[in-house]
C-alpha cells in the first residue's frame, strides 16, 4: 500500500472523528422537544389478493359487455390503455384491485412532500426507443429537440445536482462508485469492471442487434451472450476476477435495486443488463441523468391516466377469466358492494402479474412457478433535522456503502423551494434471498415496530441521531415487489409459454413477461398487446 | 500506624488520577479549540499532543531540583495545574481575534499544563519513595496514572463536550484538580508546612474558577463579539438566518450567517451600482421588482426616481424585512424605504413565487446571496431565468448581482452566460467596493435593439454611479473567464465553480 493513500483514508478517518466531535454541541444546543415518532404500516392489498387462493366469492349477479377489457392499472395497462386511444379506441374498461392506478408507480403524499411507493425515476431513454421519446414529448418532460435532432429534457424534470453520494469509510462522497479511501487494487478492478460494461454497451451480435438493449427483447439472440443467463452474477464476477469486496458491494447493491436480488442469486445476463442496457445517447453531451419527481413514477402513471376517464372499474379484483363463445369472460368481485360482475369482453389484455395471473386461468401454475418476485419494503420518513458528519451535501439519491438497505432518496430534491421546514426522505430496501416466497412470509410476519427498528439501525450508520429527529414513519410492504430474474428465467420456456396469447381472445402484458421491472418495458408491453390486440382483431374482421 | 499510612498513599493515588484525567482533558480541550477555531484538525491534534508529551518530559526532568517540603509543593502544583489548565479554554477563546498570537499562547499554555503535570508524578514519587517499596510505588503511580488518562479520553468526546461544551468542561476539571487540592490540605495538615496558607491559596481558586464557570455564557457572547471584531450593536436570530450588526466608529456592518452584507461606510457604491444603470437604460420604469435585498437599500435607490409607480420586494426572511422596516439604525440606512406607499414587500421563496406570479415588471434587480450552496445555486439557474422572463414586460431591463469578477471570474462569467441563453442581450460591469473588493454585476434586456449606455432618466445626487455605463463594463484580463458552462439545475455547476473559486482564498 502507498503510503499515501495510507494517509488519505486516515486523514479521511481523522476528520470523521473531529467533525462528530464539534458536532456533538450544536446537536445539543438544538434539541428540541422530543416528539412522539408515528408510525404507519401500509402496502398493497395482499389481504383482498389472497382470497385469491380460496375463490369463496358470491355469484355474479351483473353482466358488463364491453369489446376490450384491461385488467391491471399498473403501468402496462395505463400504457395499454393509451395505445388503445391512439388507435382510435375508446370502447374499453380497465378494471383495477387497488382503489387508485399506478401499480408499482403510485406514490403517498404527507403535509411536505409526496413521495413514490415504489418506482421513482425514469433514466434518460435510449435514443432508438422512438415510442417513449415519444410519450415524453407528448408529456413535455420533453420540450423539443436542438438542432443535431437530440431531445432536450425539461430542465425541472432531470434529476438536480447534486445527484448521488455514498457514504463510504465514514465520509459521504460524491457518486455511488468509492472514489476516497481506495486500494489500488479496488481501483484497478473498478476500472476493469467499467471498460467491460463499456464494451457490452455498444457491443452488437452477429443478428446486429445490441447485445442488451431495452426493451430487453431487442436485445441479440447470439447463443454466447444468452448463456450469460444460466450463472449467477456472482459467478461470473469470479471468473472474470473482480474479487474485491468494495466491487462486490457496488454490483450487488446495483442489482438489489433493480432486481431486488443480489449478485449471489442474480441471472449475469440481468446483472450486466443493469450496466449496458442503457446507451446513454439521447443527449449531445451522453449525459447519464435521470428523470424524477418527489411522487416518482406517480407522474409518469397519472400522465397515462388521462386516457382512461370513464374507463376505470377500481376495487375489482378479477378472480376468473374463460372464453366463452367468441367472447371472454371475465367474472371480478367488486370489494366495494360486496357483489361479483362479469365482463363480457370480445378482447382482454391480463396485465397483471404471472403470480395473478395463474389463478384466473386454468392450466399456468406449472410455469407461473418460474417467477420469482422479491418482496420491498419502503419506509417514508419525516424529520426535523437531517444531521451528518457533513463531508458531503444531501443528494437525491444517498447511499450508504454495506447498509442493509438501499439507501434513501430525498424527496424534496426536485423542490425549487430553498428551504424546507421538514425533511422527507424514503428508504428503500429489497429482500435478496434463495427462497422468496419463505422470506415474503417472513416479512408480512413482522410487525411495524420492528421494521422501524431495522430502518433506524441503518440509517443510523451514517446519521447516528436521526432518531431523536423523527416524527413520522410510512412504512410501505410490496410482498410482489418486483419480478427477479434469476438464472434460466429470461430466455426460459416457461417466460415463453406464459406470454402465448389464448384464442387470439386473451393477452398477457406485464414487466414479468419482459423478465425486468423497469417502466420502459412495462410501457412496451402496453403498446405491443394493444398492437397484438388489434392487428388479431382486424383479421378476424 | 499502618491504617493512617494506607489512607495517605492513596489519598495521593487518588490524586495522580485525577491530574491525570485532568491533563488528559486539558490537552484534548486545546486540540479541540485549536482544529475548531484555526482548522486543519489532523495538523493541531498531533502538534498538541507532541508539545504536551514533551513538556511533561520538561517537568519531570526539573522535579529533581524540587527537594524541600514536597508534599506542600505537590499541592501548590496541582492548585496551579488546576487554575492554568481550567483558565486555559476562556483563555484561548477570548485571545483568538489576535491570531497572530493565538498560536504562541496556545502552545504557552499546553506547555505549562504539561510542565507542571510532568512535575507532579516524579514529584509524588520522592514522597512515597520512603514509605512504599519502589516495586509497589512505581506500578500503582503508573496504573493510575494510565487509568486515569483512559477515563479521560472516553469522557471527553462521549459525556463532557457533549453535556458542559468545551470551554466548561475545562473549567469544571480545573475546579476538580484544586477540589483534590483542597482534600490534601485538609485530610493531611499534618504533614504540611504550612497548610493555612495552602488551604486560603486553594478554596480563593476554587472559587474564582467557580465564577467564570457561572459566567461562561457570558464571556463565550463575549468572545462572539471579538470574533467581528466590532462592537455588536444588535444581534437577531429569524429561522432563516442569525442577522448581526455591529458598529465601529462611523461603520455600522451587517453581517447574515457571519457573511458580510454590507457596510454603512461603502454601501452606497454597491447599491448605486446595482440599481442605477439598469433604471437608466430601461424603456419604461413604471413596475419594478427586487428579489432579494430585504435591507431595502436597493429600494432605497429606486425610490430616487419619482416615475416609478410600484415596487415590488420579495424576500424570503420576514424577519429580514420586519428589522428594516423598525430598527431605527436600520430605517436610517434605508430611508424608510420598505415603509413607502410605493412599496409592497412580499415575503416568500422567490423561485416559487416567480413562477406563480401573474404580474409583469419593466425592471428587475435580483440582489441574492452568492451561490454558495447548492439551494442558493438553484436562484441563478438557467430555470430560474426562464421563469423571470415570464414576469417581465418584453422590453424588460434585468440586472443580477453576480459576485466577484476578481475573486470568481468564473462564477461571475458563468451566471453571465447563463442570463445570456434566455436574454438576447446582455452585458456585465463591475464597480470597486472597498468592503467587498471588486464587485460585478449582469445586466440584459429582452429587446435586442436596446443599449445599456442609453440615459433615459437620471437622479441628481449620487456619490458613486456617474450614468457613464461605458466607464464601467471593461474588465482586465484577470477577470476574465472565458470556457465555462451554462449553469442548469441537473449540473449545479456554478456552485462548483465558486467553491473552488472561493475555497481557494
Amino acid at each position: 500500500m502507498k503510503s499515501g493513500e495510507n494517509y488519505k483514508s486516515r486523514r479521511t478517518f481523522l476528520k470523521g472523528i473531529a467533525a462528530s466531535l464539534l458536532l456533538i454541541p450544536l446537536v445539543q444546543s438544538c434539541k428540541e422537544k422530543v416528539l412522539k415518532m408515528a408510525i404507519r404500516l401500509s402496502g398493497t392489498n395482499h389481504i383482498l389478493g389472497h382470497r385469491l387462493w380460496t375463490k369463496n366469492f358470491p355469484k355474479p349477479t351483473r353482466e358488463i359487455r364491453i369489446p376490450y377489457l384491461i385488467v391491471g392499472g399498473g403501468i402496462t395497462g395505463l400504457s395499454a390503455a393509451r395505445q388503445l386511444h391512439k388507435k382510435g379506441i375508446s370502447d374499453f374498461l380497465l378494471v383495477e384491485m387497488e382503489d387508485h392506478l399506478g401499480g408499482n408507480s403510485s406514490n403517498g403524499e404527507n403535509r411536505y412532500s409526496k413521495y413514490p411507493l415504489g418506482a421513482h425515476y425514469l433514466p434518460l431513454p435510449n435514443f432508438q426507443d422512438k415510442e417513449l421519446l415519444q410519450f415524453l414529448e407528448e408529456t413535455k418532460i420533453i420540450t423539443g429537440y436542438d438542432a443535431k435532432g437530440f431531445p432536450v429534457f425539461d430542465e425541472e424534470q432531470l434529476t438536480f445536482s447534486p445527484q448521488e453520494r455514498l457514504y463510504y469509510k465514514n465520509s459521504w462522497q460524491e457518486g455511488l462508485v468509492p472514489r476516497l479511501g481506495m486500494t489500488n487494487a479496488e481501483e484497478e478492478q473498478f476500472e476493469r469492471f467499467f471498460d467491460k460494461m463499456a464494451f457490452f454497451r455498444n457491443a452488437k451480435g452477429s443478428d446486429g442487434a445490441y447485445l442488451f438493449d431495452i426493451p430487453l427483447a431487442l436485445s441479440s439472440t447470439d447463443t454466447e451472450t444468452r448463456a450469460l443467463d444460466t450463472i449467477t452474477m456472482q459467478e461470473w464476477m469470479e471468473r472474470n476476477g473482480f474479487t474485491t469486496d468494495v466491487l462486490r458491494y457496488y454490483v450487488d447493491y446495483c442489482c438489489r435495486d433493480d432486481y431486488g436480488l443480489g449478485v449471489a442469486y442474480v441471472s449475469a445476463w440481468a446483472g450486466i443488463h443493469y450496466f449496458c442496457g442503457r446507451k446513454h445517447d439521447a443527449t449531445a453531451d451522453k449525459k447519464e441523468n435521470v428523470l424524477t419527481w418527489a411522487e416518482g413514477n406517480a407522474r409518469l402513471a397519472s400522465h397515462l391516466k388521462k386516457y382512461t376517464d370513464q374507463k376505470i372499474v377500481k376495487k375489482h379484483l378479477v378472480y376468473q377469466v374463460e372464453t366463452r363463445n367468441d367472447t371472454v369472460a371475465v367474472t371480478a368481485f367488486d370489494n366495494e358492494k360486496q357483489e361479483s360482475v362479469t365482463i363480457i369482453a370480445d378482447r382482454v389484455l391480463l396485465a397483471t402479474p404471472q403470480f395473478i395471473n395463474q389463478y384466473l386461468l386454468t392450466g399456468r401454475k406449472e410455469f407461473s412457478k418460474a417467477f420469482h418476485y422479491a418482496p420491498w419494503l419502503l419506509a417514508t420518513i419525516t424529520v426535523a433535522e437531517l444531521t451528518d458528519n457533513q463531508s458531503y451535501p444531501l443528494c437525491w439519491d444517498n447511499v450508504i456503502h454495506d447498509a442493509q438497505g438501499l439507501g434513501y432518496i430525498y424527496d424534496q430534491h426536485q423542490s425549487l423551494q430553498q428551504l424546507h421546514p421538514k425533511k422527507v426522505i424514503t428508504y428503500y430496501h429489497s429482500f435478496s434471498s434463495g427462497n422468496l416466497p419463505q422470506t415474503r412470509r417472513a416479512v408480512y410476519k413482522k410487525d411495524k415496530e420492528y421494521w422501524k427498528q431495522q430502518v433506524i439501525a441503518d440509517l443510523q450508520k451514517a446519521h447516528p441521531d436521526i432518531e431523536r429527529y423523527i416524527e413520522t414513519i410510512d412504512i410501505h410492504l410490496l410482498g410482489h415487489g418486483m419480478i427477479s430474474p434469476v438464472p434460466g428465467f429470461l430466455f426460459g420456456k416457461e417466460k415463453e409459454l406464459a406470454r402465448q396469447p389464448i384464442a387470439n381472445r386473451i393477452y398477457f402484458g406485464h414487466s414479468d413477461l419482459a423478465g425486468i421491472s423497469i417502466f420502459e418495458e412495462a410501457f412496451h408491453q402496453g403498446i405491443n398487446a394493444v398492437n397484438k390486440m388489434i392487428n388479431d382483431a382486424t383479421l378476424d374482421s | 500506624m499502618g491504617k493512617k499510612f494506607l489512607r495517605f498513599e492513596f489519598l495521593l493515588l487518588i490524586a495522580v488520577f485525577t491530574i491525570a484525567t485532568c491533563g488528559l482533558v486539558y490537552e484534548l480541550v486545546a486540540g479541540t479549540l485549536a482544529s475548531y477555531l484555526l482548522g486543519d484538525s489532523v495538523k493541531q491534534f498531533s502538534l498538541i499532543i507532541g508539545v504536551y508529551l514533551f513538556s511533561m518530559g520538561i517537568g519531570s526532568y526539573f522535579s529533581k531540583f524540587i527537594t524541600k517540603k514536597l508534599l506542600d509543593t505537590f499541592v501548590e502544583i496541582e492548585i496551579l495545574v488546576g487554575l492554568v489548565g481550567g483558565l486555559s479554554s476562556v483563555v484561548l477563546f477570548l485571545l483568538f481575534e489576535s491570531v497572530d498570537y493565538f498560536q504562541f499562547i496556545l502552545y504557552l499554555l499546553v506547555f505549562t499544563t504539561g510542565c507542571l503535570v510532568g512535575l507532579e508524578i516524579p514529584l509524588l514519587m520522592n514522597i512515597l519513595k520512603d514509605r512504599v517499596a519502589f516495586r509497589d510505588l512505581v506500578s500503582n503511580v503508573f496504573t493510575f496514572d494510565y487509568i486515569g488518562a483512559l477515563l479521560a479520553s472516553i469522557l471527553f468526546p462521549l459525556v463532557l463536550v457533549p453535556q458542559l461544551g468545551v470551554m466548561r468542561t475545562s473549567l469544571f476539571f480545573g475546579m476538580i484538580n484544586i477540589g483534590i487540592a483542597i482534600g490534601l490540605c485538609f485530610l493531611l495538615k499534618k504533614e504540611l508546612n504550612r497548610p493555612f496558607v495552602l488551604k486560603t491559596k486553594a478554596i480563593a481558586s476554587f472559587l474564582f474558577l467557580l465564577l467564570v464557570f457561572i459566567f461562561s455564557e457570558a464571556i463565550l457572547s463575549f468572545s462572539e463579539g471579538k470574533l467581528y471584531g466590532e462592537n455588536i450593536v444588535y444581534t437577531s436570530s429569524t429561522p432563516y438566518q442569525r442577522i448581526v450588526l455591529t458598529h465601529n466608529k462611523s461603520d455600522y456592518r451587517l453581517y447574515l450567517n457571519n457573511n458580510l452584507q454590507f457596510s454603512s461606510a461603502d454601501e452606497y457604491r454597491y447599491h448605486e451600482a446595482l440599481v442605477h444603470p439598469v433604471m437608466a437604460a430601461a424603456k419604461k420604469v413604471d413596475h419594478v421588482l427586487v428579489l432579494g435585498g430585504g435591507d431595502g437599500l436597493a429600494v432605497r435607490e429606486i425610490l430616487k426616481y419619482k416615475e416609478v409607480k410600484s415596487i415590488t420586494l420579495v424576500d424570503l426572511d420576514e424577519g429580514m424585512t420586519k428589522l428594516f422596516q423598525t430598527n431605527t439604525i436600520l430605517t436610517g440606512f434605508n430611508q424608510n424605504s420598505l415603509t413607502d406607499s410605493k412599496v409592497k414587500v412580499i415575503n416568500q421563496d422567490a423561485y416559487i413565487w416567480a413562477k406563480n406570479c401573474p404580474q409583469k415588471f419593466d425592471v428587475a434587480i435580483i440582489d441574492f446571496p452568492d451561490p454558495s450552496n447548492y439551494s442558493l445555486g438553484k436562484l441563478y439557474s438557467l430555470n430560474f431565468y426562464k421563469s423571470l422572463e415570464t414576469i417581465l414586460t418584453p422590453e424588460a431591463f434585468v440586472v443580477v448581482q453576480t459576485t466577484s469578477p476578481y475573486f470568481a471570474p468564473k462564477s461571475f462569467w458563468c451566471i453571465n452566460k447563463t442570463i445570456h441563453e434566455i436574454f438576447p442581450k446582455v452585458d456585465a460591469y463591475h464597480a470597486y467596493v472597498p468592503s467587498f473588493g471588486e464587485w460585478g454585476y449582469t445586466i440584459a434586456t429582452l429587446n435586442p435593439q436596446a443599449t445599456f449606455a442609453t440615459v433615459n432618466r437620471k437622479v441628481e445626487g449620487l456619490r458613486f454611479y456617474n450614468y457613464q455605463f461605458d466607464k464601467f463594463n471593461f474588465f482586465s484580463k484577470d477577470m476574465v473567464s472565458n470556457n465555462v458552462e451554462i449553469n442548469r439545475l441537473d449540473n449545479q455547476i456554478l456552485v462548483r465553480y465558486f467553491d473552488e473559486e472561493w475555497g481557494k482564498l
